[in-house]
């Protein structure tokens, strides 16, 4: 029988014991989620890699401007540092803005492989290069090399910083302060200046591919042709035509999002053959949800907005 | 489809307050169709956000943006680039993709339906009728409201209309609701113009249970002025006259004493060239002095409460005067005065220093633009029956063309002149009292030599 009386040792370690129990019981579903997703999933190995190499390559090179900022070339940038890193990753914003950037760089080597889509340069970008408006032509240029950096920094999981959106780059800065030793201090504040000088929206990556989508006028809805546009001028013209961030123009684009990739494309005024054209060039195994066509424009677009306000992600 | 082409980029520029200092047109236009002034707060809803942003942050920004001007949709991609606070702080905007489209049509029933909606947020007493339009409850955020609502409160189950004067309606109240729905109305204790919409509660076909009677003024109710717009209203009329002013002027009359002192070899014996330098010093302290009246005075004529007293003037005397004051200028180009006198020349209505700073500024003019051994004719003259009296000032210069004449009141017009010291503001400030004191200030003979200008005043009708 029990004995009357616990010692205080014994209940501590019985309660330890409890939460070892816990984890060892969280494993089993946790690794099943990741071993059925097939690669498939919302979060997988892959992504969960992309994003840990990106936030990585953020933290260090921030340290690399650090060091070019006070000539400090003892502390090579090659070393990552630790508790910015940490502090990165537990940063929301951040954190959906890599996986969103993962996501995109997924869904086009996955198109790439299934359907010959060209991860760079799509049709409408040809086009676009070839417009008669020099403004025009010279964006979709920048924007092209922008796009073909973007892709070789996913497949090396790195994450450009000045490619960041600014809200995102400013949370990095600011979480960058914080990480800060205050004998570090006078060469972060110089490098954040210099980085805040050379960065312009306008030029990094999303900001060109926006420009360039804006340069369409009401041309924008060719660039709902997937096959025709591209994912990154897709989700772009997506963004642009229904109000919703990009990123979550991307993630409409992930099979187990359909119904938020139809609706936007009713809100963006699509019809339904051709929505249905585009959910099934990104997964042929997808379906169109029903009750589409019964979906006016407005509406679709107000339970974008309910979707958006409600949601965290 | 072709205005859309029309531009391709705009430029703006605005202060650490999100006021936007300068723009081209195209941004200008679409600030002022949202409501805004040129300067002035930054009036695109959508614009302002991303400048804010790109203030807060400290980073280039590119979004894109559109605005309802009124009549199309305007939209494009702004490029905010925030400016450091070293060099001014604030932010430069650049549009590109400009880009107009014709506001979509919508349906009459989708558009009452926003009206009703738009009625409802700006309605600020909100009483709820029965059947008979007999008020039931009573809701008010008017800052004016208490008249009302003590009125309703006193004769419950009274008719609404009892208790409101309905413009160009003798009819015995209430009529149908369709007939007072969106109504001209005037609220017991406001001074605003109201306009009453009857929103029926409950079927519209059959007879509705009530309604929801909506009070909608035409004007937001005004703001104690010191709360209205503090800064427009200190660097309106604080700037010159209470502060800069009375600092400026003593500095300014050092210099001139001083140089008075040198110019008249006070302090011992000086070379005839340096005698002359400070002559100019003095000049020049002149110029900048009279230039501090012109200012402090424009911000007085140009506040909104500027107002003259009213005395009653002898035109005559008051020529008189002002000729007397400038004689000593008159003499050193060998001018001279003619001034008949009038008998029984009305009194004109005014106020007297302000009516001579005018005949000194005209004749001041005159005195300028007249060629040496002329005269100035200054002739008062009456109309009865217009219940008017003026003075004519006229010199023997080259006069003004008609363009000139068309230019001469309008504010800082120097009228080609560039090296006299003059602000460009006399004539302006004079026109401006002319018309405080219900008369006028005007050229009688544009493309004549000899420019001729005529101040007019109402008679003096009392004592």
């Amino acid at each position: 029988m029990d004995s009357a009386v616990t010692s205080p040792a014994e209940t501590a370690l019985k309660g330890e014991l409890a939460r070892a129990d816990r984890a060892l019981n969280g494993v089993a579903p946790v690794l099943e989620h990741a071993l059925a997703s097939d690669g498939g999933g919302l979060v997988n190995d892959l992504l969960v890699a992309r994003v840990r190499g990106m936030v990585n390559d953020l933290a260090r090179q921030l340290e690399a401007w650090r060091s070019i900022e006070s000539h400090d070339t003892s502390r090579l940038p090659d070393k990552t540092p630790d508790r910015l890193t940490h502090l990165l990753i537990t940063d929301t914003p951040i954190l959906r803005h890599l996986h969103a950037s993962a996501i995109e760089g997924v869904l086009t080597e996955k198109l790439d492989r299934q359907s010959g889509l060209d991860p760079v340069l799509s049709s409408l970008w040809q086009e676009l290069i070839a417009s008669e408006d020099p403004v025009v032509s010279e964006t979709a240029m920048q924007a092209l090399a922008a796009q073909s950096r973007f892709m070789q920094a996913q497949r090396r999981m790195q994450q450009p910083i000045l490619d960041l959106p600014p809200e995102v780059l400013e949370r990095a800065l600011r979480i960058w302060v914080r990480a800060t030793n205050v004998d570090e201090e006078p060469s972060v504040t110089a490098a954040m200046r210099a980085i805040k000088s050379d960065y312009d929206e306008a030029q990094s990556r999303l900001g060109l591919i926006t420009r360039l989508v804006s340069s369409m006028r009401e041309g924008r809805i060719a660039a709902l042709e997937l096959d025709h546009a591209g994912l990154a001028l897709f989700t772009s013209g997506i963004a642009s035509l229904t109000g919703e961030t990009r990123e979550r123009a991307v993630l409409a684009c992930h099979n187990q999002q359909v119904v938020r990739l139809a609706v936007c494309l009713i809100a963006a005024g699509l019809d339904r053959s051709a929505i249905e054209q585009q959910v099934v060039l990104l997964d042929p195994a997808n379906t169109t949800p029903r009750g589409l066509s019964e979906l006016s424009p407005d509406i679709a677009r107000a339970l974008l907005q309910k979707s958006a306000t409600k949601g965290q992600w | 489809m072709e205005r859309q082409t029309a531009l391709l980029a705009a430029r703006g520029r605005t202060d650490e307050s999100d006021q936007l200092l300068s723009a081209d047109d195209a941004l200008a236009d679409l600030q002022r169709s949202c409501g805004g002034a040129m300067p002035g707060a930054l009036a695109v809803p959508e614009l302002l956000d991303v400048v804010q942003q790109g203030r807060r942050i400290g980073l280039k920004l590119s979004r894109e943006f559109s605005a309802f001007d009124g009549e199309d949709i305007v939209s494009g991609t702004v490029r905010v680039h925030p400016v450091d606070a070293a060099k001014g702080g604030g932010c430069e905007l650049l549009i590109e993709n400009w880009q107009r489209r014709p506001f979509p049509e919508v349906s009459s029933r989708e558009l009452a339906k926003r009206m009703d909606e738009i009625d409802k947020a700006c309605a600020e007493f909100s009483i709820r009728l029965d059947a008979e339009q007999r008020v039931q409850l009573f809701q008010s955020s008017a800052p004016e409201g208490a008249d009302l609502e003590t009125a309703m409160e006193a004769a419950p189950g009274s008719v609404w209309t009892d208790h409101v004067m309905l413009e160009g309606m003798d009819h015995r109240q209430p009529l149908h609701w369709r007939l007072l729905d969106g109504a001209r109305c005037h609220v017991p204790g406001s001074a605003r113009e109201w306009r009453a919409r009857l929103l029926p509660l409950g079927s519209v076909n059959d007879a509705p249970r009530g309604f929801e009677l909506l009070l909608i003024a035409d004007v937001p109710f005004a703001m104690a002025p010191e709360m209205a717009d503090p800064e427009a209203e200190q660097g309106h009329s604080q700037l010159m006259s209470g502060t800069l002013a009375p600092v400026l002027r003593q500095p300014i009359a050092r210099i001139i004493a001083n140089a008075e002192t040198i110019r008249a070899r006070l302090a011992g014996p000086l070379r005839a060239e340096y005698s002359e330098y400070a002559g100019n010093i003095a000049a020049a302290g002149q110029h900048l002095n009279a230039l501090l009246d012109d200012l402090a005075d424009l911000e007085v004529v140009e506040a909104d409460d500027f107002s003259t007293a009213s005395d009653s003037i002898d035109m005559g005397d008051a020529a008189e005067r002002a000729a007397g004051i400038l004689g000593v200028r008159a003499r050193s180009k060998n001018i001279e005065f003619v001034l008949p006198v009038r008998e029984n020349l009305p009194k004109a209505n005014g106020e007297f220093r302000r009516v001579l700073q005018i005949l000194i500024n005209l004749i001041g003019n005159a005195i300028a633009y007249s060629p040496e051994n002329s005269l100035v004719m200054i002739m008062p003259e009456c109309d009865e029956e217009e219940g008017l009296v003026w003075l004519t000032v006229t010199d023997e210069g080259p006069g003004l063309d008609e363009d000139q004449a068309a230019r001469v009141f309008n504010k800082f017009e120097r009228l080609g002149r560039d090296n006299d010291g003059g602000s460009g503001l006399g004539l302006y400030i004079s026109s401006r009292l002319a018309q405080a004191m219900g008369g006028s200030l005007e050229v009688t003979n544009p493309g004549e030599a000899g420019a001729s200008f005529r101040l007019s005043l109402p008679i003096h009708s009392g004592e």
